[in-house]
Formats: structure tokens, C-alpha cells, sequence
């Protein structure tokens, strides 16, 4: 597991995974490892009044009734697309519900420009076609017919990037529940049809802001579930989710550094100040090119830790963070670095003055950061 | 047969408890405090000898158990926890199609601050609802007394401030507010039975535990379905268990329970004294309040609590009005920061519940908006006494999650119909969704621990299946199944129930045929020509344009303006969506006419009201009101309004509006009213005293002094022949030195119009500034000043437009660009009327072929014809009205009586036959008052000059008034 810079979270919390599936009574769907209920408790983690022997965390931060709706989607017959900004946790929500379900969540494709039908359904090892012709074993499955044929989950990275003829290759995926082969020759055993076992379904993830660039087809949408998933408003949700992710990444790169509370409070507010500072702008040159979206946030706060921990006294500052936050943040010049400058001395120098605490450090931080870039 | 008698032995729950406090939290503390005075709470409300019914609000539970226990209990007298002072109004409920709300009105307040009018208090009741079984009850049974115990509107805004009880909890959905949920307005609401957890985070902890979305999801799973079959002891006791939880899990502090304590000492010192006042047995009684106020501890609690240690304070002497106006869930949702859809789904539940329990509902006699009356009077069953009704909360608390069976019939229904809604409003549903919403309603009623899926795991699975990732109309499906649950529903006030100006209105608007109390847009055409009867109903409807907020009343075709009225009318009425406007201007007064008055009357002596404002009132009292009583004395008002006014900012709206009423009264009314002839006289003198230091204020504007100007030159006759003086406009011209060049320009064309500047002396000064490089760039603001100036002396257009042409052909470009786009606002703004004499004239001036431009010499620059020979008599050739008067003696006559001047043809040289006499000078000789009223037209104030020129034919009348001579010069150099 070590080995792994970024293990999957069917490895990462394979042995939570194995001892829910030990306690786990309920009804299971088709070949799932865990019932419903479980999966729900493994996504959004137990209560005490859940009765279990021990506490299982909690790995996807937002309304509960996402999570369940996007479950039973799973467990019909339709196909899951979760839809939403980005840095809203689709992918890793999709992600632990694969794991949860199929105990595989790599079995992804990545919707790109590029992306070919060959992608979704199957290709040919072409020295293997030369040597033996066109047959099961030279046949190259996708990760999609790999889930049909395992009755595992499927996903399909960013589905709106792909162009809408390789989208529909989809269709008769989730419809049919099989890919014809018809290179095959047919009557040797059905070699020519792939089936999708009980279990399969597709998970795939969308972005709204990519709406209009390839739409998917009324027959597409009408087979999938759409799940809207939000971006995070509520500070406590929030802080959660940076905290969640901070320390996994801690433990990632073995890092003994402590993130104190006050400097997380300071990251989340100067977000909430831009977020309200960007909504209230009149025009693009007036906002900040980042969306500032929770994954955002949590990249700032990578960023100065890591550069504390190399680079600094193995401390967090307020000074590091200030100056992550300009460095992450500062995309075009020099609208966005107008706007952090406006920022700082509109907002976080009053508030220095008032509160003092970490502020008046992270204005001086800030202010250097800018300072250097400009 | 009461509460007493039940025996309540709770000590099994409270050692079962105690040992449960002792698990948790390892030894006896404040949880076991908590627990055990959860159960005293309990075991005290049952043992109170007034039945105390513990309600919660929009519960069908309550409701159902309500309507069981008044037909078993039959009491005598019913308390009601609801403002004490809406009384009178509930037997009104009856003519309604509910839900409506009972409304308390204050206007005008006194005893309060200024700034929290109008003080609007509304009690919404809907037919699922505990209170209005209470009331039906009480209503409808003979020999049975309904009291409201709970403190008046007046108190509500003394104990609760101007925010109000439940101010600004309008739920934290972001979905837009439909027009429904406004229907309340800004009006603070009370209601009865308000029990939700008092602070953020036990909430939190119910809904996160319960697995549920929001609070009325959690009520009606954990609180509704189980209590929904239960006997009256087992309801009773949760009821105060839960009320009981929510106070003692409550902020010890705050303002808020310091009111609810007052109210619970209010309602119980009202009851014991209505007890003791018509010596009824407590047993008889039933009070009928909110879970919370139950579980009270304040000392006066009880029959046999303190008295004479809460003494009611008075209230202020503000005057409340009463009546109902129209509700509707979503209002009522909005108002209590309820789930959207959460009353309708009450609503369904509880018509659900009915034919399941077979309960019989009270409903009062020709209830409006029901198909049928299914109530009929409850037969007189005998009180069943309650049996021995022990502990039931041990066994409610320990029995397993009631579990409501699947309805399979019901959800395939539902999956079907929301289907079919979602395409009628443009979603590509199909038969295969309604399959999917029914599988997946089940899968998640499951994951969320139901055999049955509730109405919310319905809407969740509906939107999961057909929600895609745009709406493509109006409503999205969650709003959708908000609507099949029940949809919204919308209550109307009956007739009979409508204040008497809502009825007036009604009855006028009959002809019309329209009825006016549905709701939605309805067309009313009026031929006023073809049926002069609808004349009535028009004015009526003008009224209410002026009156009721937009939108209620608009015009589609036909205006009113002073002087004109439409022989057609066609308007857009919505008078049944805007029900509680109509309700409330009907506290204001008993008839339109009435409001109208009084509102004009308020707009005219507000303290802020200017010149304008009172003039406006005029002319609308003019428009709306038949009769000059009111126009007449707002006039005087203006009047006074007037002189006491320092600034000239209103001018120019006040010059419109008298202007228009001048016009209009001199067209309609035999002669002028008093007090417009003494505006103008006092606005003569005003504006006089006024023209130096506006001149000079930097603050006036070039538009504001031309207004004044405009009026000072417009009502000058009229002023001077009411005794105004002209020498102390002279003076005031004399006296005004402006700075600012537009202002000087208007300056100058003020003398001009007093005769005081020739217009080539003017010429001249605008060519001096041409020619000065120094003053150059300034000239576009002269302009602007002349621009200004065809407003009070209209008759100078062709030197304005002399100037202008000059400005293009002279002025520098850095100059002229800049300033094109100020001459354009500025025409296009403030001189709509300037703008067209000034193009008028510009037409007259250039040649109007393209061929004929370049021969074409400008006016100003054709040589000067010598100013002698355009006088009369001294040469040139005779003035052409001299012939009129020797050949038709008869119209000179006439002339002479229009002009108001009585008088004989006298003297030989003046009589017809002497006609061939000096020009003009018949008239003048004949009819010398004519003279002096021509002269009064030409705004030449003056004497008779007796003493010269009377012997020389023609110079008569320049002799009598020197300034008559450079007028006429004036008008004939124009024409």
C-alpha cells in the first residue's frame, strides 16, 4: 500500500471494507459486496446509534440524500450520472461507491476530445489478430466491458467531454445490457455477445460548466439518473471536508505537521469572502478566474503545507498560507492579482486591525507574495 | 371522564429512566434532572383538572384526535389559544373557502413606533387543522362557549417588538416565491400549536438520526404516522412529552421564552377569570393550545395556580381593525419557515386519515368551498368517560417504529401521474420512468428504514428518475409533485365576509358581469358610449388604479386625464388574486371614495408634501372625485404650502400641473376657482422674491429658473388682472446678477420679454461672445440658458435658432463635439416642448429644397429693414385689421364683448360712418376698457397716459400704454 502514491479506495480502506461485509446482514442487489444500507454507512459514516463495534469515517461531505439516491439508482436499472461544478466530489464520491459496491473502482474511462468507441466497448491486440486472426483472446476488453462482464461498477470520467457519437455508444449499454462483437463469427457459444452480469451498471460524472459543448442525446439522458451535486456553501460542511482531505494528505507524504485551527478558520473565510466578492461582481475582470471550489481550497492548503515542511521551519504560518493562496489563485495578470490586492487591503487589513490573531500575518504574507509576483 | 380521573402512575418510566441516566452519564446529574422533568411535566398537564388538549400545528394526528375527542368529551366551553381580540370574527370562517386568515389591522399607530405602521397581524387556518375543529365544534353546538384566551394583537407587538413572533423565518429553501406565498404580505403571523425544537442543534440531531430531510419529514414519521390511530390518553401523553422535550432542551434564556411564559400567565389568568365569571366546573372545559405551552411552569399554570400575580397589561390606544383575507399553503409554508408543500401533504393526509379511521370531522354549517356539508351534528352520543387510561407513554416509547403498510394501488398512481404532469410541462417522460419512480420510491423508502414510501421519498425517487439537467419549463418536478400532492391551495373570502367596502366594490363592478372574486386575469371591456350606465364602474375602476397596488386594476385601452374621458375603456382586472389588498383598503375606510380622500388628504399635509405633491392631489381628487369640494380646499392647501417654501425645486412640475389646471377649469367651469386665482397670485409674488437668489443659487438649476420664468410670463395676465404688480417683476429681474452663463442667457431672454433688451441688442451680445476667443468655449452653455428660455418666452425661437446656427458655423470643433451630445440629452430630457418650437421655426427659416440652399442668405444676415417701417402709421402700409372695423361694425362688437368690455359707440369720429378716420383708433376710442384689456394680454401693465399723443390717429393706444407699442412690435415682427 505504501508503494501506491495514491491508492485506490478500494485498497485504502480494504480492511473496513472487509470487516463491513462481515457484519453486514441486509439484503444485498445482485453480486454487490455490501447491501445498500452499508454502502450508504461506508460513504457517509456511522452514528453511534447505528450499533456498529466500531466507528467508520466519514469519506463524502454533503446531503445525505444524494448519497441514497444515488445508491438506488445503482441498484435499478438505469445508469448514475452525477452532475455538478467542479471540485464538488462527484469523482470521489463515484469512487467510493464503486469501491463499496464492486470492491473495483478503477475501472474507468476518461471522457476526452480524443476518446473512441474502441474506448468504451473493446479493441484488437493487433500482433495477436496477425498471428492467431480475430478472436476472444485477441480481443482487448475496455474497462466498461470489463465491468459487464465481472458485474462490477463502470465509470466514465467526465462524459460531456467525449464527442456525442462516442456517448452513444453507451446507449445500448445500458439498455441492452450487451456488446455485439461482430467480428466474431457467431453460433460458437454466443463468443460474439458480450452480457453484462448482475451487478453492472455506469457511473458517470458530468460538469456543469461544460454544459452546451457536447450534450448528451434525450435517448442517453433518458438512461441515466441525474444526481445534482452542489457546491459546498456551509462553512461547517466545509471545514470538514478541508480538515478530511488535509489529513489524508499528511499521512500520504508521512508529514508530522500540525494545521491549527485558526489558520483553517482564516482559509475558509477569505473564501467565503471571495466566493461573495465574486458573486457580486458585474463582470468577468472583476472575479477571480478560480471557480473556488472546496478542492481549491484544499490545494492552497497543500500547498503551504508542503512548502512549510520543506522549505519552512515545519510549521504552519499564516505568512505560507497567504502566499499559497496568492500563488494558487493568481491565474491572469493582473486582473486576479488586482482583485487579491483589493481584497487584502479591503478586507483582511480592517480585520487584522479588529481581531488581530493570524491576519495581520497573513496580510504581510500577501502582501510580499504580490509583491513578488508583480 | 376527565384528565383527573385517568391514573397516571408514571413510576415505572421514571426508574426506567433514572437508570438510564445513571448509564449514560454515570450518576445522577442534570440528564437526569432533564428525563425526570420530562415525566413530572407529563404527569402534572394530565393531571390537571381543565382538559388540556395539546396541539401541534397542520398536524391531521391532532386534528383526528381533536375531532375524536369533542365528540366523545362534548365540553361546555372551549378555550382557544388564539389572539383574544379575533373573536368575533371566526363565525365568519364559514362563508370562506379555507385556508384564510384571520387578520388584525392597525394603520395608524399610537403607542408604538412611527415607523412599524402598519401593524398587520394574520392567524392562518386551514381545514386540517386541530383549531378548526375546535372552532366548528363551538360554533356549530348549541349551549357550547368558544373563548380565546391567548393575548390580543395589541399585545403581540408589545411583548414581541416590531419584528414580530415569527419574522423572518420564511424557510431556508433558495426556490423562488411563488405569488402564493406572498399572500400574507409583510404581516407578522401567529399561530397555534407552534412545537419545533428551540435550538439549531437539537433539530439537527433529530433529522440527522431520523434519516430525514427536514423537520416536517421528521414530524410526520416519527410523530404522525405512529400517533395517527391512537387512543386520546396515549396521544395526550406524547403530546406533553414532546412539548415537554422541546422547553426543557430550549435556550434558558432570551426574550422568547420570557413571551411565551407571558402568554402562558395571560392565558390561564383569562381562563380562571372567565371561570370564575360564569361559574362553569373545570371538568367541562377543554383548553386547546400548543404541545409547548403544556408542559408550562410558570406559576399561574393550573386551575388552582397563583392569582392576582400576573396583571395583564393594557393596550396602547392604537385602533385595530379586524376581517379575513385569503390564504394559501404556500403562504402559510413561507410564513412559518415550513418545507415547501409540507401543508398540502398534511392536507392529503389528513382527507386520507378521515376515510381510513372513520372519523367524522366538524365542519361548520355551509362551510363554502366544500362539495357537500359532510358534517352532520354530531349526535348527542352520551360523554363516554375514558377508561382507566394508565401509563401509555412506557409503551409508545418502547414499541417499535410504526410502520404504515405499502399502498401499492397509491404509489402506482402517483408514479403514473407524475409522469403524465411531467410531460405536460415539457419533460421526455415515458412509461419507463413511471416504472423507474416506482421501483426506486420503494428502494428508498427501504434504505430509509420504511416499509412504505412517504410522500417525500415519492418526490426524491421522482426527481432521481425524471429530473434531467435543465427544467424545460415553468416548474420543476419537485414542484410538480408539490402539486399532485394536493397542490397549493388558495382560499377566497365569501361576500359576506368581505368588508363593506370590498362588498361596494363587488356590487359596482356587477355590471361588469366579470365576477371579480375568482382569482386569475379576467378582460372587461367598456363602451361608455354604447352603455353610459358602465360610467359608474369606470370611475370605480380609476379609483382602484389609484388605490390598489400594480396590477390588480390596469388599463389596457383608455386614459383619464384632466379634461378627456375614454368613450372606451378595456382593463386587465385580477381583483381575486389581489383579495387581501382590497380587504385591507377596507379597513382604511367603508367606501373607495372615502380611502381615496383620505389618502390624498394625507399625501397633501404630509409634512414632507411640497407644492407638487398638494397639486398632484388636487389634480387627482379633479380626476377621481366628483365635485370640487375636496379639489378646493387641497388648492387652498397649496396655497399655504406655497409660501412657506424656500426653494424653487419643485418648479417645474409645479408650472405643469397648474398649467393643466388653469386649462382645465377655464374649459369647464363657468369661472376660475378662488383659490387657483390666488395661487397665481401668490405665485406671482413668490416666484418674484424668489427669481434673485435662484438666479445666483448654484444649488437651482437653468431648468428649474426657466420654470419659474415659464410661470411668472405664462400667468402674468391672469396675475396682473388680479391685482399683481409688473414693476416688482422688473425688479426682480433688475435684481438678478447669475453667474453661471446658461443662466445669464436666460437672463437676457427675460429682458427681452420685458422689453428691456432689443433683440438686436441681443444679436449683438451673441455675437460679441462669437467673437471673444476668451468666452468661446462657454458659448454651448449660453445655448443651453436659451434652450431653456423657449420655455417662458416662447417667442424668441428664431434668435434661439439664429444662435444654434451660429454655434455650428463658428464655433472651434474641440468646442461644438463635445458639447452635441449635452444639446441632445438636454432637448431629449427636460425641453420636449422647447424641442419642437425650436424645430418649428428652424423649418420656417431654412429653405426647405436642397436646390434652393445655396442662394439661400440667412435671416440675421439679410440687411436690416429699418425698424420705422414696420410701425404703423408712420408710413409703411396701413395695419391690416384697421379695415375690419369700419366695414363690419358688428364684429367689432363682438370682439368688444369677448374682451369683457361693455360700452356704447360714441363720439362721430368713431362711429362706422366714420371709417375713413384713422386706423384702429375706432376701436380704442369707442371701447377704451378694450384698449387696457388688449393691453392686459400683451402683458403692458401701466396707467392711462391722458396727457399726450391722444389727438394723433393711431397713437392712441401706444400713447394710453407705452409698452403696448414695442408688444405689438414684437407680435407683428413674428408673424
Amino acid at each position: 500500500m505504501s508503494e501506491l502514491l495514491r491508492a485506490p479506495a478500494e485498497i485504502k480502506y480494504a480492511e473496513e471494507l472487509d470487516w463491513l461485509e462481515s457484519v453486514d446482514d441486509g439484503p444485498r442487489p445482485f453480486s454487490w459486496r455490501l447491501s445498500p444500507k452499508m454502502v450508504r454507512l461506508f460513504v457517509l459514516g456511522s452514528e453511534r446509534s447505528d450499533g456498529l463495534d466500531r466507528e467508520v469515517s466519514q469519506k463524502w461531505f454533503g446531503d445525505r440524500s444524494f448519497v441514497e439516491r444515488s445508491i438506488v439508482t445503482l441498484a435499478s436499472d438505469r445508469g448514475l450520472l452525477l452532475i455538478g461544478d467542479p471540485g464538488t466530489g462527484k469523482s470521489w464520491l463515484a469512487e467510493l461507491l464503486s469501491a463499496a459496491i464492486s470492491r473495483n473502482s478503477t475501472l474507468v474511462v476518461q471522457g476526452t476530445a480524443g476518446t473512441t468507441e474502441d474506448h468504451i466497448k473493446y479493441s484488437w491486440n493487433v500482433s495477436m489478430v496477425i498471428a492467431k486472426g480475430q478472436s476472444r483472446e485477441s480481443m482487448i476488453p475496455s474497462p466498461i466491458m470489463t465491468a459487464m462482464e465481472t458485474g462490477s461498477i463502470g465509470r466514465f470520467e467526465e462524459l460531456t467531454r467525449s464527442t456525442s457519437d462516442v456517448q452513444d455508444a453507451l446507449i445500448s449499454i445500458l439498455s441492452e445490457k450487451y456488446i455485439s462483437v461482430p467480428e466474431l463469427e457467431s453460433g460458437a457459444g454466443d463468443d460474439n455477445i458480450v452480457f453484462a452480469k448482475p451487478g453492472f451498471s455506469v457511473i458517470a460524472t458530468a460538469n456543469s460548466r461544460d454544459r452546451g459543448v457536447n450534450d448528451l442525446s434525450s435517448a442517453l439522458k433518458r438512461r441515466f439518473n441525474f444526481v445534482r451535486i452542489p457546491v459546498v456553501t456551509n462553512k461547517k460542511s466545509e471545514a470538514e471536508i478541508v480538515r478530511f482531505r488535509t489529513e489524508e494528505l499528511l499521512r500520504r507524504h508521512s508529514i508530522d505537521l500540525d494545521v491549527p485551527p485558526t489558520l483553517l478558520d482564516v482559509l475558509l473565510r477569505s473564501f467565503a469572502d471571495l466566493r461573495a466578492s465574486a458573486a457580486a461582481a458585474g463582470s468577468d475582470d472583476e472575479k477571480l478566474e478560480s471557480a473556488l471550489s472546496t478542492a481549491e481550497q484544499i490545494g492552497v492548503l497543500e500547498d503551504a503545507v508542503l512548502h512549510s515542511n520543506f522549505f519552512g521551519e515545519s510549521a504552519l504560518t499564516a505568512r505560507t498560507l497567504a502566499a499559497s493562496l496568492v500563488g494558487s489563485l493568481t491565474r491572469r495578470e493582473p486582473e486576479d492579482l488586482a482583485i487579491l490586492n483589493k481584497y487584502l487591503h479591503g478586507v483582511v487589513e480592517p480585520r487584522g486591525k479588529e481581531e488581530g490573531g493570524p491576519w495581520t500575518e497573513f496580510l504581510e504574507g500577501g502582501r510580499d507574495a504580490i509583491a513578488t509576483l508583480s | 371522564m376527565s384528565g383527573a380521573q385517568e391514573d397516571t402512575s408514571f413510576a415505572a418510566l421514571r426508574g426506567q429512566l433514572q437508570e438510564a441516566a445513571a448509564a449514560f452519564a454515570d450518576g445522577p446529574d442534570a440528564l437526569e434532572g432533564i428525563l425526570l422533568g420530562l415525566v413530572d411535566d407529563v404527569d402534572r398537564a394530565v393531571r390537571e383538572p381543565l382538559e388540556i388538549f395539546p396541539v401541534c400545528h397542520h398536524s391531521p394526528a391532532s386534528a383526528t384526535a381533536m375531532a375524536r375527542r369533542l365528540r366523545e368529551k362534548q365540553p361546555k366551553v372551549v378555550y382557544l389559544e388564539l389572539c383574544e381580540d379575533m373573536a368575533p370574527l371566526l363565525a365568519e370562517l364559514r362563508n370562506c373557502r379555507l385556508p384564510v386568515a384571520v387578520q388584525a389591522f392597525a394603520g395608524d399607530v399610537e403607542g408604538f413606533p412611527a415607523q412599524w405602521a402598519p401593524l398587520s397581524v394574520v392567524a392562518p387556518v386551514t381545514e386540517a387543522s386541530a383549531e378548526y375543529q375546535a372552532i366548528a365544534y363551538a360554533l356549530d353546538t348549541p349551549g357550547v362557549e368558544l373563548v380565546l384566551v391567548d393575548r390580543s394583537a395589541d399585545h403581540v407587538f408589545q411583548w414581541d417588538g416590531g419584528a414580530g413572533p415569527e419574522a423572518g423565518t420564511a424557510g431556508g429553501d433558495d426556490a423562488p416565491k411563488e405569488e402564493e406565498a406572498a399572500l400574507h404580505g409583510e404581516a407578522v403571523g401567529v399561530e397555534l400549536g407552534d412545537l419545533r425544537p428551540r435550538f439549531a442543534e437539537l433539530e439537527e440531531h433529530l433529522l440527522r438520526h431520523g434519516k430525514v430531510r427536514h423537520w416536517s419529514e421528521w414530524w410526520h414519521q416519527y410523530v404522525e404516522v405512529p400517533l395517527g390511530d391512537s387512543d386520546h390518553a396515549t396521544y395526550r401523553q406524547v403530546m406533553f412529552l414532546i412539548g415537554s422535550l422541546f422547553r426543557r432542551l430550549a435556550p434558558g434564556e432570551g426574550s422568547r421564552l420570557r413571551v411565551d411564559e407571558d402568554r402562558e400567565r395571560y392565558m390561564w389568568t383569562r381562563m380562571r377569570e372567565h371561570l370564575a365569571a360564569s361559574g362553569t366546573d373545570p371538568r367541562d372545559c377543554l383548553y386547546v393550545c400548543g404541545a409547548f405551552h403544556a408542559a408550562s411552569r410558570v406559576e399561574e399554570f393550573g386551575v388552582a395556580g397563583g392569582s392576582d400575580t400576573f396583571t395583564i397589561p393594557p393596550r396602547t390606544a392604537t385602533t385595530w381593525q379586524y376581517g379575513l383575507i385569503p390564504s394559501s399553503h404556500a403562504a402559510i409554508e413561507a410564513q412559518f419557515g415550513l418545507a415547501p408543500g409540507s401543508v398540502s401533504i398534511a392536507a392529503t393526509e389528513w382527507a386520507k386519515g378521515l376515510r381510513r379511521s372513520r372519523v367524522k370531522p366538524y365542519v361548520l354549517e355551509g362551510q363554502a368551498g366544500r362539495r357537500k356539508s359532510a358534517a352532520r351534528k354530531a349526535a348527542d352520543a352520551p360523554a363516554v368517560a375514558a377508561g382507566p387510561a394508565a401509563d401509555r407513554l412506557s409503551g409508545f416509547l418502547r414499541q417499535p417504529p410504526a410502520i404504515d403498510r405499502l399502498d401499492e394501488a397509491e404509489l402506482l398512481g402517483w408514479s403514473v401521474e407524475i409522469v403524465r404532469a411531467a410531460r405536460r410541462n415539457g419533460y421526455l417522460a415515458s412509461t419507463a420512468d413511471a416504472i423507474a419512480v416506482f421501483e426506486t420510491s420503494i428502494l428508498l423508502a427501504g434504505m430509509r428504514d420504511r416499509a412504505k414510501p412517504t410522500p417525500y421519498d415519492f418526490q426524491d425517487a421522482a426527481v432521481t428518475c425524471i429530473e434531467k439537467d435543465s427544467v424545460p419549463g415553468r416548474r420543476d418536478v419537485r414542484r410538480l409533485v408539490e402539486i399532485m400532492m394536493g397542490g397549493d391551495r388558495v382560499g377566497r373570502v365569501g361576500y359576506e365576509s368581505l368588508p363593506p367596502l370590498a362588498r361596494d366594490v363587488y356590487d359596482r363592478l356587477a355590471p361588469l358581469e366579470l365576477k371579480p372574486e375568482q382569482r386569475g386575469v379576467r378582460r372587461a371591456l367598456l363602451d361608455l358610449a354604447a352603455r353610459p350606465e358602465l360610467a359608474a364602474c369606470s370611475d370605480a375602476l380609476w379609483m382602484l388604479r389609484r388605490l390598489l397596488p400594480q396590477g390588480a386594476v390596469r388599463p389596457i385601452m383608455g386614459e383619464r386625464r384632466l379634461g378627456e374621458r375614454s368613450v372606451q375603456e378595456s382593463w386587465d382586472l385580477s381583483l381575486g388574486t389581489h383579495q387581501r389588498a382590497l380587504i385591507e383598503l377596507g379597513y382604511e375606510g367603508v367606501s373607495i371614495e372615502q380611502v381615496l380622500e383620505q389618502r390624498l388628504r394625507r399625501d397633501a399635509y404630509g409634512p414632507r408634501a411640497t407644492t407638487a405633491d398638494v397639486l398632484a392631489a388636487v389634480e387627482d381628487a379633479t380626476l377621481y372625485l366628483r365635485g370640487r369640494r375636496l379639489a378646493d380646499e387641497l388648492g387652498g392647501h397649496a396655497l399655504k404650502v406655497l409660501a412657506t417654501e424656500r426653494t424653487v425645486d419643485g418648479a417645474p412640475e409645479v408650472l405643469r400641473r397648474v398649467r393643466a389646471l388653469l386649462a382645465y377649469y377655464r374649459t369647464s367651469e363657468p369661472v376660475l376657482p378662488p383659490w387657483i386665482e390666488s395661487f397665481v397670485k401668490t405665485g406671482y409674488a413668490h416666484y418674484c422674491t424668489l427669481l434673485p437668489t435662484a438666479f445666483q443659487d448654484e444649488d437651482a438649476t437653468v431648468g428649474q429658473v426657466a420654470a419659474m420664468l415659464g410661470f411668472l410670463f405664462g400667468m402674468e395676465g391672469l396675475a396682473l388682472s388680479l391685482g399683481c404688480d409688473r414693476a416688482q417683476l422688473e425688479l426682480a429681474v433688475g435684481q438678478s446678477h447669475p453667474g453661471d452663463p446658461s443662466k445669464t442667457a436666460l437672463l437676457w431672454a427675460a429682458r427681452v420679454r420685458l422689453g428691456t433688451l432689443s433683440r438686436a441688442e441681443l444679436r449683438a451680445r451673441c455675437d460679441a461672445l462669437l467673437d471673444n476667443p476668451l468666452v468661446v468655449p462657454s458659448y454651448p452653455r449660453y445655448l443651453s440658458g436659451f434652450v431653456h428660455a423657449l420655455e417662458p418666452v416662447p417667442g424668441l425661437a428664431d434668435v434661439v435658432v439664429e444662435a444654434v446656427s451660429n454655434a455650428f458655423a463658428r464655433l472651434p470643433d474641440p468646442v461644438l463635439l463635445p458639447w452635441l451630445p449635452l444639446l441632445i440629452t438636454t432637448l431629449r430630457s427636460g425641453a420636449a416642448e422647447p424641442a419642437a418650437l425650436l424645430v418649428r421655426e428652424a423649418g420656417r427659416i431654412f429653405p426647405g429644397r436642397l436646390a434652393a440652399l445655396d442662394a439661400w442668405v440667412p435671416p440675421w444676415h439679410a440687411s436690416p429693414v429699418p425698424a420705422d417701417a414696420a410701425r404703423p402709421g408712420s408710413g409703411g402700409p396701413r395695419p391690416r385689421g384697421a379695415a375690419l372695423l369700419p366695414r363690419h361694425p358688428a364684429a367689432c362688437d363682438v370682439v368688444a364683448d369677448l374682451l369683457g368690455c361693455a360700452g356704447e359707440w360714441s363720439g362721430p369720429e368713431a362711429s362706422p360712418e366714420g371709417a375713413g378716420g384713422p386706423s384702429g383708433v375706432a376701436l380704442l376710442a369707442a371701447h377704451p376698457a378694450a384698449c387696457d384689456a388688449v393691453a392686459a394680454l400683451l402683458g403692458c401693465g401701466g396707467a392711462w397716459d391722458t396727457g399726450r399723443g391722444a389727438d394723433v390717429p393711431g397713437a392712441l393706444l401706444t400713447a394710453r400704454h407705452p409698452r403696448a407699442g414695442e408688444a405689438w412690435e414684437a407680435v407683428l415682427a413674428r408673424s
